[in-house]
């Protein structure tokens, strides 16, 4: 044990900080962690997601913070997309921050590296962009705000189905978790509905050229295709298979990747007339929308995407559970994010048995003209 | 539908053609595999983006400047990186693992410089039409990768085959030993040659990312693999023998896509590449050579 | 004297001393092919094999961990012979460009191939890494490198790096020491994959690329292959560094990068510019 001990020591003064004992927190703060992509292609994604949990933060903070005057501190780390990176960064804010729960990671593969070790260190986490199936299964303290995409995709096929369309063909990128999983939600959705599945057609989601595919689709004639992508290739797809001379007479819809405004700016007219269904939209005529809208732009000076909504949600259901729970311990917190419901932007947010959303009230379809998504007539 | 498929894979294989070219000359030339190339790629199509959308939207003047600025990067790089050890006789394998290192330096840089998104060229750089020839759509985007390709090969071969700077590169490529005994300046030829290379992967970059309206940092590390695969297949060092392996590896990847599974594409490519280093080395139209009887 | 906080310290730490640990043999499986004048860009693609090959024994066959480990390196040393036999007879830059395509390829494989998780990969590996395992067999791998070059095989090695053609003419064949390396080299890497497979509970496609792969390889050139220590030492610290330079995750990367350009250019000989001493011949 001594010898044991020597090397580690002499590995901890390597990594230099954070052996001394650390000095417990201020016992009027609250200590939450966050995981998001902060760096790398991916940043987009992470950074608007730690935007919307941050203003949540200030607007729970600035009324009087949790457990009667005690305030949220929250930490984010960078995970950068890489799963180690993820697990260290779990690692530390629980091994040295103590904090009572985790929101993130950004991405489903982060999240099934690190769920199984804080589901055994009983701290919760709360993915907010996770739509992977079986992604709460892990254990009895993985959570997630984000609407499996099995309750988004259904309503834009039953609008497809309603302006006639009986067959569709299905592209999605085969390499990236979320288009793969939201391939699979069109599949069953697809079956469920009674759509019938003409063909399959797979690419990489840095593929650029998809005119084999777009050629074998076509001369199968399907009255719809399903695009199961991030917003880059959809548009892509979209670039391409206009070339090939897909008109309007087929009709196109987008997974949760395509729910981008960026889909417009790359692919431009030839976007027009895609539907995706979408948790929430920037338009969406509540109070509590708009006064989100409003205080995001007064903060960054932009507006707000799906993720950075889902985040703000989020934030506001843990400094709500934290409160029931009465006390900054990650099990009674567990317990408490079992009961706690609010009416947020998203619209109702609680959860089920199995740790997901339990409405899709909130869902939309919306639809491409000139550049930009408006709600489907 | 067949032949649709088959001007696709045309289509798709003159632009790995037109990317093999210049990676198979430099190696043909100065004997390194210089992984560095795809960054060549990728500084055209950004110096196209920058031009056409701060300075002037046309095709042909954005042309030459992607060409232009990718082949004086190219000639920094070979300066900086590989000169030093070429005058130290170093062993190919030190360029080869400098080249690697620098790649991933230079790729990282741009991703962290111009953000990893991919962007396109203005809409309506050309007409966005395609044409009909009875049922088989070609864009304008699509004529314009073949027509510069074979513009861009002929004018290699003239060069190379037709002036007295050709007559010095073909020299320094068969023995630079003796090409600098006989007087010609092997080290700047080098760097002319290092322009030529960069100037066609740069003019290649900003077609291809035209033709598929995608220009991002590691569009070139992308395009690699299938640059790999056209120089070993076409022989290294061999123009004609990459043109033809890269028109026939858009082929048979768009038939692998079509007519079996389009996930199969790069695994397809792969098994050529070993199938080829299995059985003949040297290149489909090379003389079978080997180093070691 | 109260050691809690090593416990916490060493829990907090966990996956961090495993990845030093894991990318020394990661370093030294890239050394082994240097050291025979070869250069192989296709570790991080044997190190994702003996990954998922272990990840499926253990959890679709339901074998022990001390079955699974020896096993992993089966299937890379396939793949290192199916590469390596028909290259390693052609010139140096042929293994290297042969190796480079793999991960990539591999990559595409994984992700179309549903038994092994597609895009996903393989998640709810149960935690069966030990640290002693990571440093002992890396204790071990030392040990024998460093007895192996100090002997004999180890001065035909040198022999081969330094002059390939000359090494030919006295009678050493290089294909056979440059085909055992590499079977090493992979063998290695596979154990390295299998460690990493079952120390984070998830494995995945993307993970064994171009990038994992030229870093290993700015590992190995940071120590230097002069001895086999170099290469673990550039690997500790390349490893380490970014854990105490967080926010710098963009130019990790270009850093690596640079050390390869720097290292081949002005200090062939690495950092740890060590030469072994040999008992004269």
């Amino acid at each position: 044990m001594k010898r044991r001990s020597f090397t580690l020591m002499a590995a901890a003064s390597v990594l230099g900080v954070g052996v001394l004992p650390r000095i417990s927190l201020a016992a009027d703060t609250i200590p939450v962690g966050s995981i998001e992509v902060l760096t790398g292609p991916v940043s987009p994604y992470g950074i608007a997601i730690r935007d919307g949990e941050t203003l949540a933060l200030e607007e729970i903070n600035a009324a009087g913070g949790v457990l009667g005057g005690k305030k949220i501190a929250l930490t984010v780390e960078d995970s950068a997309a890489n799963k180690d990176q993820a697990i260290n960064a779990a690692r530390k804010l629980i091994g040295r921050d103590k904090v009572v729960a985790i929101i993130g990671p950004t991405l489903s593969a982060e999240y099934f590296a690190l769920a199984p070790m804080t589901n055994q260190r009983k701290v919760p986490v709360i993915g907010t962009s996770i739509t992977s199936i079986g992604a709460t299964d892990i254990g009895p303290f993985c959570f997630r705000t984000s609407l499996p995409e099995a309750d988004v995709i259904p309503a834009a096929l039953r609008k497809a189905m309603a302006r006639g369309a009986k067959t569709i063909a299905l592209l999605y990128a085969n390499d990236d978790l979320f288009s793969k999983s939201s391939y699979d939600q069109m599949k069953v959705a697809a079956e469920t509905a009674g759509l019938k599945i003409i063909d399959i057609e797979t690419f990489a989601t840095k593929d650029t050229d998809f005119s084999a595919q777009l050629t074998k689709v076509k001369g199968l004639k399907p009255d719809a295709i399903g695009i199961a992508a991030l917003v880059e290739p959809t548009a892509g797809v979209l670039l391409q298979a206009r070339q090939l001379g897909f008109g309007a007479e087929t009709q196109f819809l987008g997974g949760n990747g395509a729910n981008s405004p960026r889909l417009g700016e790359i692919a431009g007219a030839a976007a027009d007339g895609i539907m995706v269904g979408s948790p929430w939209f920037i338009a969406k005529d509540t109070p509590q929308n708009k006064a989100f809208i409003a205080a995001f732009n007064r903060k960054y000076g932009k507006n707000p995407d799906q993720f950075a909504a889902q985040a703000y949600d989020t934030m506001h259901l843990l400094a709500r559970a934290i409160d029931k729970a009465g006390a900054a311990d990650p099990l009674k917190i567990r317990d408490a994010l079992m009961q706690v419901k609010q009416d947020g932007v998203m619209g109702p947010l609680s959860f089920n048995a199995k740790r997901d959303p339990a409405s899709a009230e909130g869902v939309l379809v919306l639809e491409m003209h000139a550049g930009k998504f408006s709600i489907a007539p | 539908m067949l032949a649709q498929q088959l001007v696709n894979g045309v289509l798709l294989g003159a632009t790995y053609a037109l990317f093999a070219l210049g990676f198979t000359l430099m190696f043909g030339v100065l004997k390194v595999i210089n992984l560095t190339y795809g960054f060549y790629f990728t500084a055209g199509a950004f110096a196209a983006l920058f031009f056409t959308r701060y300075v002037v939207a046309s095709v042909w003047l954005a042309l030459p400047v992607a060409a232009i600025a990718a082949g004086i990067i190219a000639m920094a790089c070979d300066g900086l990186l590989l000169t030093r050890l070429r005058r130290r006789g170093a062993p190919e394998l030190s360029s080869l693992m400098v080249t690697v290192g620098a790649v991933l330096a230079l790729n990282s840089a741009a991703a962290a410089l111009f953000s990893p998104d991919i962007r396109r060229l203005p809409v309506g750089l050309v007409s966005v039409e395609s044409f009909n020839f009875w049922g088989v759509r070609v864009t304008t985007a699509q004529f314009l990768v073949l027509g510069a390709s074979i513009v861009l090969v002929g004018a290699l071969i003239w060069l190379l085959r037709g002036t007295r700077v050709g007559v010095a590169i073909r020299a320094v490529a068969e023995n630079p030993e003796a090409a600098g005994l006989m007087g010609i300046n092997t080290g700047r030829t080098a760097a002319l040659v290092s322009f030529v290379s960069g100037a066609l992967a740069g003019a290649g970059g900003m077609l291809i990312g035209l033709n598929f309206n995608a220009i991002h940092p590691y569009m070139g590390e992308e395009m690699m693999l299938r640059g790999f695969v056209v120089v070993i297949v076409g022989g290294l060092g061999d123009i004609r023998g990459a043109l033809i392996a890269g028109l026939m590896l858009g082929v048979v990847e768009v038939l692998t896509a079509g007519y079996i599974d389009s996930g199969m594409k790069e695994a397809v490519s792969f098994a050529i590449l070993v199938l080829v280093l299995w059985t003949r080395p040297s290149g489909l139209f090379g003389a079978p050579k080997l180093r070691r009887a | 004297m109260d050691l809690s906080w090593l416990d916490d310290f060493l829990w907090t730490y966990q996956n961090v001393i495993h990845s030093v640990g894991i990318n020394g043999l990661l370093a030294l499986s890239m050394y082994v092919v240097l050291a025979v004048g070869q250069l192989s860009l296709g570790q991080a693609a044997f190190m994702g094999l003996g990954a998922y090959s272990a990840a499926l024994m253990t959890l679709k066959l339901g074998w022990p961990f001390w079955m699974v480990l020896p096993l992993s390196c089966v299937v890379p040393i396939l793949f290192a012979l199916a590469i390596g036999l028909p290259t390693l007879r052609l010139s140096g830059v042929y293994l290297a460009i042969a190796t480079v395509g793999l991960g990539e390829v591999l990559k595409a494989l994984y992700v179309n191939i549903d038994y092994v998780g597609g895009a996903l990969g393989l998640t709810g590996i149960p935690e069966a890494t030990e640290t002693w395992m990571i440093y002992g067999l890396l204790a071990l791998a030392v040990l024998a490198f460093w007895l192996v070059a100090r002997s004999g095989i180890g001065r035909a090695m040198e022999a081969i790096r330094e002059d390939e053609t000359a090494a030919r003419v006295m009678g050493v064949s290089c294909f056979r020491y440059q085909l055992g390396a590499l079977v090493v080299s992979a063998m290695l890497a596979g154990i390295a994959g299998a460690l990493e497979a079952h120390s984070t509970s998830l494995i995945s496609p993307g993970e064994f690329g171009f990038e994992p792969e030229v870093s290993i390889l700015s590992f190995a050139l940071l120590g230097g292959i002069g001895t086999p220590i170099g290469p673990v030492v550039g690997a500790f610290i390349l490893t380490l560094l970014p854990e105490l330079l967080r926010g710098m995750a963009d130019l990790r990367l270009v850093f690596n990068g640079v050390i390869i350009v720097v290292a081949v250019l002005f200090m062939p000989e690495g950092l740890v510019a060590l030469r072994l001493r040999r008992r004269s011949a």
